[in-house]
């Protein structure tokens, strides 16, 4: 069997999966996996920075948060419907990526790192601290995306919009544009000496990622139809990292499931309390220790090589 | 007839305290195969990176085909004709031969990528690397790693080529096979500025030598001119004779 069609075998088989879920779970469960989709989004958005570009970023949480904030406000304010709310959650989160982008071209490692947590906090201490506006850390209630949408109708939409995002975000990068990243994160000199624009490419990439972010916090905050500063905090951007790297943030797709089966992890570990981060700390130990390519990035990894081996026998 | 291809006048770079090029003029014709030498920290990079875009000059000016140089990113530059490689190989080590190839194909948006791919393996079949096209770049051996660099340059379809010590680690075999090369591009048109140690490459290969000694030009003439130049053989080949 061609390595291609196992690739599509073995994706048409998760999805059928997610597809069968509802049919077979309660609607805790429901719920619980349909926030996981907000998160494989999420992190299939820092994997796309991270994985392919090769530009470390802590504040993609926080511009998941935006994303929901200008999606609530618009709608509350402007009078938007939720769906044009999402859209300036998009925007507005592409545009503040753009911003930092341009401001951290030459920055690398822990100084561009840390810049993002300082954009990161700022962000999150805004929202605090705009009280009139966003409510603070009592949050702001957002109106739903679905009218009386049930929990199914909330896990099919967030499952679809999760596909769609994961097609675009794969035909990008299997574009000239991803090329252009890969070569980047590669050698940024290199790459240049060939023609590359890698000052607008490192800038779109950061636009592109931080778009993908606002989607998902919109989504989430129309789903959960709360906001609050929280969720741009950065111990969620350590669960955010924490689900790409566990996925494997070589690929967008492994990173969206490592997203996913955390959220489902930390949900199950739930009845630990406290502990639950503990927990979730040592598992997420042993996994970079045994599998530091992620666990899908892993299996992916030896199911080829196996299939490599079988096609060479032959 | 050969034309004034590219014109330096009066070139300075310096580093804190350090003038690495002091006042350079030098002009290259179209088609030229040019020997840039001299000691360790004679300025030849930095010239090389200044003419590329990737260092900014303190003074002069520099023009290639009448338009100038200096202020323009090496990306732009790279796509008006100016290819280069590096001292170290700068190979996208994650990337497939081919992927390589594709990235310089690619890059100016003129090429569709079944184009730019039929050209890039026409390239890699030249350089007998077709074979190791879907491999990564990084199971080369160094030397192959020297001759994709050449490959993905060559994927500009560049006027000029500026060549960062190719010879640095490679077997003379494959020595002889990039000579033969850069003897072939050079007969296309191609002009190409040669750093090297390698005294017999460059002597072999270049028809003009310039020779350059903290940030001065101390000779600029044929191979046999600057072989006995006293200015050369005092600052640079006094050490470098016997090995070519």
């Amino acid at each position: 069997m061609k390595l291609q069609t196992l690739r599509l075998l073995g994706l048409g088989l998760i999805l059928l999966v997610f597809l069968a879920l509802p049919l077979l779970l309660g609607d805790y469960w429901v719920y619980t996996i349909t926030i996981g989709f907000y998160y494989a989004i999420l992190a299939a958005s820092w994997a796309l920075l991270v994985g392919y570009i090769g530009r470390i970023s802590f504040a993609q949480a926080a511009m998941a948060g935006l994303g929901g904030y200008a999606s609530a406000l618009s709608v509350q304010h402007a009078g938007l419907p939720p769906v044009l709310g999402l859209a300036a959650g998009v925007l507005v989160a592409g545009a503040l990526g753009f911003v930092i982008g341009r401001l951290t071209l030459r920055l690398h490692g822990a100084y561009l790192g840390l810049t993002t947590i300082a954009f990161a906090e700022i962000l999150r201490i805004t929202a605090t601290a705009e009280y009139q506006l966003t409510e603070g850390s009592r949050g702001l209630q957002v109106e739903p995306l679905l009218q009386d949408g049930s929990r199914s109708e909330y896990y099919y939409l967030f499952l679809a919009v999760t596909v769609a995002c994961l097609a675009l975000m794969t035909w990008l990068l299997r574009s000239r544009v991803g090329l252009f990243f890969q070569s980047i994160r590669e050698d940024e000199d290199g790459a240049a000496s060939l023609g590359v624009n890698v000052t607008l490419w490192k800038t779109v990439a950061f636009a592109i990622s931080t778009a993908f972010a606002g989607l998902a916090g919109g989504l989430y905050a129309h789903f959960v139809q709360l906001i609050t500063p929280s969720m741009m905090s950065l111990q969620e951007m350590g669960i955010v990292l924490a689900m790409a790297v566990i996925g494997g943030f070589h690929n967008v797709v492994f990173a969206a499931l490592g997203g996913v089966s955390l959220q489902v992890l930390l949900e199950g570990l739930r009845e630990l309390g406290e502990w639950r981060l503990v927990v979730f700390g040592l598992i997420t130990l042993l996994i970079l220790r045994l599998m530091p390519n992620g666990v899908f990035g892993t299996v992916a990894d030896v199911l080829t090589d196996r299939l490599r081996k079988s096609g060479d026998d032959k | 007839m050969m034309h004034e291809q590219l014109d330096i006048s009066g070139l300075v770079k310096r580093f804190g305290g350090l003038t690495a090029l002091n006042s350079v003029d030098m002009t290259v014709g179209s088609g030229e195969l040019l020997g840039l030498i001299g000691p360790n920290g004679s300025g030849k990079t930095t010239l090389l990176n200044i003419v590329s875009g990737y260092y900014k000059a303190d003074g002069g000016s520099i023009n290639f085909e009448r338009r100038p140089v200096l202020g323009h990113a090496p990306h732009q530059l790279a796509r008006q004709g100016i290819g280069r490689s590096f001292q170290v190989t700068k190979i996208f080590r994650r990337l497939t031969v081919l992927q390589n190839m594709l990235v310089a194909g690619l890059s100016d948006g003129a090429q569709s990528q079944s184009e730019a791919t039929d050209r890039a393996m026409g390239l890699l079949r030249d350089l007998k690397l077709e074979r190791l096209a879907h491999e990564r770049a990084s199971s080369l051996s160094g030397g192959q790693g020297k001759l994709l660099e050449f490959a993905r340059i060559m994927m500009l379809s560049p006027k000029i080529v500026l060549l960062d010590e190719p010879f640095g680690g490679v077997h003379p075999e494959l020595k002889r096979f990039m000579h033969d090369h850069i003897r072939k591009w050079n007969d296309s048109g191609v002009t190409i500025i040669l750093i090297s140690h390698d005294m017999g490459s460059i002597f072999d290969l270049c028809q003009r030598v310039v020779t350059l000694s903290y940030g001065d030009i101390i000779c600029d003439g044929t191979p046999e001119e600057t072989r006995n130049d006293p200015a050369v053989l005092d600052a640079y080949l006094g050490d470098h004779h016997g090995a070519a």
